[in-house]
């Protein structure tokens, strides 16, 4: 409740005009928003450029947001939008230069070894060939650990639905994972 | 295959990438973007309004060379309407020529009853001929008779009137004078 207060503070103050609130705002959000973009472009590792662009996206509409959701969810939101844009966009780049994907992949992963470079590269792809309506609910749930009635909020979708999603993704998940369960 | 170990497997290898690098949010270069972005917000509809106007200048334009223009539609109207008049006043002097043709077929027939007019009646003109030359012979006739005293030729001649035209009111006279004849010589 508390950050919720703190959040309509800083969204205030900016709308009169003072900026530096969203350099607060900037200051506490950006590592969630970078975190979820690693997660949802499928762990490149660099984000940077993601990052400014929803930020730049939050700059031109902070002043039109209403707190119909935490403020966290709506940067998430926005944060959904750009990466499917940005993964559009990848996609069609990675179509002219193919080799490009496993060379960015893994440079900067298994800096600490929860699973040996086949494995993640695995469960990478696994991830990377769902569809999005269903890899932003698992992101968005097992990885970000929300709560389903802030992601279907964040989504805009139904909560059963998403249950619906979830369950789809979880289906096209076993398979490819289910080797890496047995060794 | 349990939801939790998916979730397990999904979180190890969100360990093993190590998260995002730091990310270092530019604000600058995001106030400048945002500045240009409104820029274009006030901008774009300005030229898309521009553009918009010479688009309709240009469709203007060529409508007025493909389209015909109101003066235009005017001319065509006259040319049309002068059309008619002709065809009307080629069809009035057609029927003038026709009524200027009958009254002279008209005239003409009149010219030539009245030529037929005064040609004379060849059965009057043969009357006319019979009635003079009974007239003839009964003058001879009286001439010898009251003039030379010639009785019998003048009785040859009232006989031969009588004989010849027995219908004509000289063959009356005839009559009468024979009769006189007659009368004298009882």
């Amino acid at each position: 409740m508390a950050e919720k207060i703190d959040d309509e503070l800083l969204v205030e103050q900016f709308r009169r005009g003072d900026e530096s609130a969203f350099e607060r705002i900037v200051e506490q959000y950006s590592a969630d928003v970078a975190a979820l973009a690693n997660r949802l472009l499928g762990w490149p590792g660099d984000v940077e450029d993601i990052t400014q662009d929803i930020f730049l996206a939050a700059f031109l509409g902070l002043k039109k947001f209403r707190f119909d959701c935490s403020l966290k969810s709506w940067l998430f939101t926005i944060t959904i939008n750009k990466c499917r844009t940005n993964r559009k966009k990848r996609w069609l780049r990675l179509r002219r230069f193919s080799q490009e994907i496993d060379k960015v992949s893994f440079s900067s992963a298994c800096e600490e070894k929860y699973m040996d470079a086949d494995e993640f590269r695995h469960v990478r792809r696994a991830v990377a060939t769902l569809p999005a309506k269903y890899r932003e609910p698992v992101v968005l749930r097992y990885l970000q650990e929300i709560g389903t009635d802030e992601i279907s909020r964040i989504l805009g979708i139904s909560k059963n639905t998403l249950h619906v999603r979830l369950s789809r993704a979880r289906k096209r998940l076993e398979p490819e994972l289910a080797e890496l369960i047995e060794r | 295959m349990t939801e939790d170990e998916i979730k397990k497997l999904l979180w190890q290898a969100d360990k093993t990438a190590g998260g995002a690098a730091p990310v270092r949010v530019n604000l600058s270069a995001i106030r400048r973007r945002a500045g240009r972005k409104n820029l274009m917000t006030l901008v774009a509809p300005l030229a898309s309004a521009a553009v918009l106007m010479v688009a309709l200048s240009i469709s203007a334009l060529m409508f007025r060379t493909t389209e015909p223009t109101q003066e235009q539609e005017k001319i065509a109207l006259l040319e049309t309407r002068i059309k008619q008049l002709q065809a009307r006043t080629d069809a009035a002097l057609g029927l003038i020529q026709e009524v200027l043709d009958e009254e002279r077929r008209q005239s003409r027939l009149d010219e030539l009853q009245a030529q037929l007019a005064s040609i004379p009646d060849p059965l009057e003109e043969v009357q006319n001929q019979v009635d003079k030359t009974a007239f003839i012979l009964v003058y001879q006739a009286d001439r010898l008779y009251r003039e030379l005293n010639q009785t019998d030729s003048a009785v040859e001649n009232y006989n031969r009137v009588i004989e010849l035209f027995p219908e004509n009111r000289w063959a009356k006279v005839a009559r009468q004078r024979l009769s006189e004849i007659e009368n004298r010589k009882i």
